[in-house]
């Protein structure tokens, strides 16, 4: 089997997060570096529980982005994938996933991956586009939201169960290839291993300069970008932990949430 | 060409699902912004009669796409239909539905037809640039204006934003029925799964304490239990991190994909609020919310937030009940 599982570094979401000057875009804090976006953690462990039930298996990781991404790869074989694969381009703001799956479909067409996955979405623009347009590009079906898959190489073909809303799955077979956005929860995705770490860093990534492939220019753009509205009073506690914790007390007492003493 | 606005209605083997009719809402602020017709699009076997159902419910025209075989949703099958129909009117913008089967075959179909996507939108809005979507970034910490630069685009719409067109008062709009052949597809359809039924203490809680990711590790569970005890009638919830961590029991998943809550008082241990979430809970009575980061998105729903550490501040809390027990 050959396995091509699409990851990407993303601000962690935790992290401050600011509108930046022009309100064109945000700032990360540069303190934190990029991680992998969660939901690619359980594509990738996904393709990994296929290589070990299935040799030989070879997975190829790629993403899209600045050097600043590579340590998303190296983690990616640290926690074992065979090859990284970066399509340079420098990221400055938002990134089309149009321009993004366009990029992917172009390095990926002819090399014979027989599963394509990524996560359901990812963490930093939520839109869950990627997937499905590369199996367009590629005329390959695909799935998202896969919580449940088993591959039959013999059989070539992939049964997949999709989460649909209010606790059901559709069930559905697809021929391989064929590509899948993967849901969380749908396994455990394993911690890199320090021996496969060690060997992943001294490992050469193969780089692709994006500005070498068909240009694409992005059929969206952002104008301009701010902080949610409140709905709620969102009265913030402020003082020492024992004062905040008087404050709630005396709240909750009040509303009748806990009883008058 | 004209310009026109499109809406892929949902259904489930005839059954219309709501959000059709948030999109429906949705197309006719739209279509106030840009003074261009609305259709509803709907596809399946057999069609005629769900088609007069939504020109009823809707007050407008409705074509029916009327394909063999076509009894559930498959993603090839509404790319091809779509694909090979939607050239024909070239309409402005297509609205699809952000769920399980929206977000499936919506950034394909943009593909197919050469089209800007937008997904997850949450509003529309008209600005000097033109007309924009609004749609959340980053777990929801930001909110982001953004527009198409090409003819077509494919929006997929955010459940629970945009109140639904009341069904009834209109005129019932006209109806156009297409017999086409059945799209050959590579993937097979198999079922539909329902839910095993598994009863879920969430719905009947007036008080749900909730633990996400902020918990760390599986024994601050307990934590979350002991806050949940002080208040009668309540019952433990939580967040897909949580409940996929394995913390937390998938039946008590608050969210789009697990139980919409309610409760009198709600109180989130943890949470980030990532949108499934807050949608699944933000009707609760009253919301109090404890992160450590103060940008969390749950902030924005909260009527009480507190910046701490859980793991200290629960126990001092309860600390704080027991000595005002004792003291009574």
């Amino acid at each position: 089997m050959k396995i091509l599982v699409c990851v990407k570094a993303v601000p962690d979401p935790e992290s401050l997060i600011t509108v930046n000057d022009h309100e064109k875009w945000v700032n990360a804090d540069p303190s934190v570096p990029l991680r992998m976006n969660r939901f690619d953690e359980f594509a990738l462990e996904e393709a990994l529980l296929i290589k070990q039930a299935f040799s030989p298996t070879v997975i190829d990781v790629i993403t899209v982005g600045s050097a600043e991404s590579e340590p998303v790869l190296v983690r990616s074989m640290g926690m074992g994938a065979d090859h990284g694969i970066r399509i340079a381009c420098e990221r400055n703001g938002y990134m089309s996933p149009s321009v993004v799956a366009f990029l992917i479909a172009a390095c990926t067409k002819g090399k014979g991956y027989d599963l394509i996955f990524t996560g359901i979405m990812a963490e930093d623009d939520l839109s869950g586009q990627v997937g499905p347009m590369i199996a367009e590009h590629l005329s390959m079906p695909h799935a998202t939201s896969v919580v449940l898959e088993k591959t039959s190489p013999e059989k070539k073909s992939v049964y997949v169960e999709r989460e649909m809303e209010g606790g059901q799955r559709d069930c559905l077979e697809l021929p391989l290839p064929a590509l899948l956005t993967i849901q969380s929860g749908i396994n455990r995705p394993r911690y890199p291993s320090l021996s496969k770490m060690l060997r992943a860093k001294a490992q050469p990534l193969e780089l692709i300069d994006a500005g070498r492939l068909e240009r694409r220019e992005p059929q969206e753009e952002v104008l301009r970008v701010g902080y949610p509205q409140k709905s709620r009073s969102r009265k913030v506690l402020q003082g020492s932990r024992q004062e905040k914790v008087a404050r709630l007390l005396g709240i909750l007492v009040e509303r009748s949430f806990i009883k008058r003493a | 060409m004209e310009r026109s606005i499109v809406v892929v209605a949902e259904h489930f083997q005839g059954e219309i699902t709501p959000i059709t009719y948030e999109l429906a809402a949705f197309a006719r602020q739209l279509q106030q912004l840009l003074a261009a017709p609305v259709k509803i699009l709907i596809l399946g076997d057999p069609v005629r009669e769900v088609a007069q159902d939504l020109a009823e419910k809707t007050g407008r025209e409705v074509v029916g796409i009327q394909a063999p075989g076509l009894r559930s949703y498959t993603c090839e099958a509404y790319k091809k239909l779509l694909g090979d129909f939607l050239p024909k009117i070239s309409p402005s913008y297509v609205c699809v539905p952000h769920t399980s089967t929206g977000w499936d075959y919506a950034p394909a179909l943009a593909v197919r037809l050469g089209a800007a996507c937008i997904t997850a939108v949450e509003g529309v809005v008209r600005l000097n640039e033109g007309i924009a979507f609004t749609r959340s970034f980053f777990n929801g910490k930001i909110t982001a204006v953004m527009t198409s630069k090409v003819q077509t685009t494919v929006l997929t719409l955010q459940p629970g934003k945009i109140r639904p067109l009341e069904p009834g008062s209109a005129r019932p709009g006209p109806i156009t029925i297409h017999s086409v052949e059945s799209p050959s597809q590579l993937s097979r359809f198999i079922e539909r799964k329902q839910r095993r039924e598994q009863s879920s203490s969430l719905t009947e809680a007036e008080v749900i304490v909730s633990a996400g990711k902020g918990l760390r590790k599986k024994e601050n569970v307990s934590l979350v239990s002991r806050l949940a005890d002080l208040f009668s009638r309540s019952a433990v919830g939580g967040s897909r991190s949580a409940c996929d961590l394995g913390w937390i029991e998938h039946r008590q998943q608050v969210g789009t994909t697990g139980v919409t809550v309610t409760p009198k008082l709600y109180v989130a241990c943890g949470i980030s609020g990532a949108f499934q979430h807050l949608v699944g809970m933000s009707g609760s009575g009253f919301i109090v919310a404890i992160n450590t980061d103060p940008n969390a998105p749950i902030f924005n729903v909260a009527d009480v937030c507190i910046v701490d550490d859980l793991t200290a501040f629960i126990p001092a809390f309860i600390e704080a009940y027991e000595r005002r027990l004792m003291a009574s």
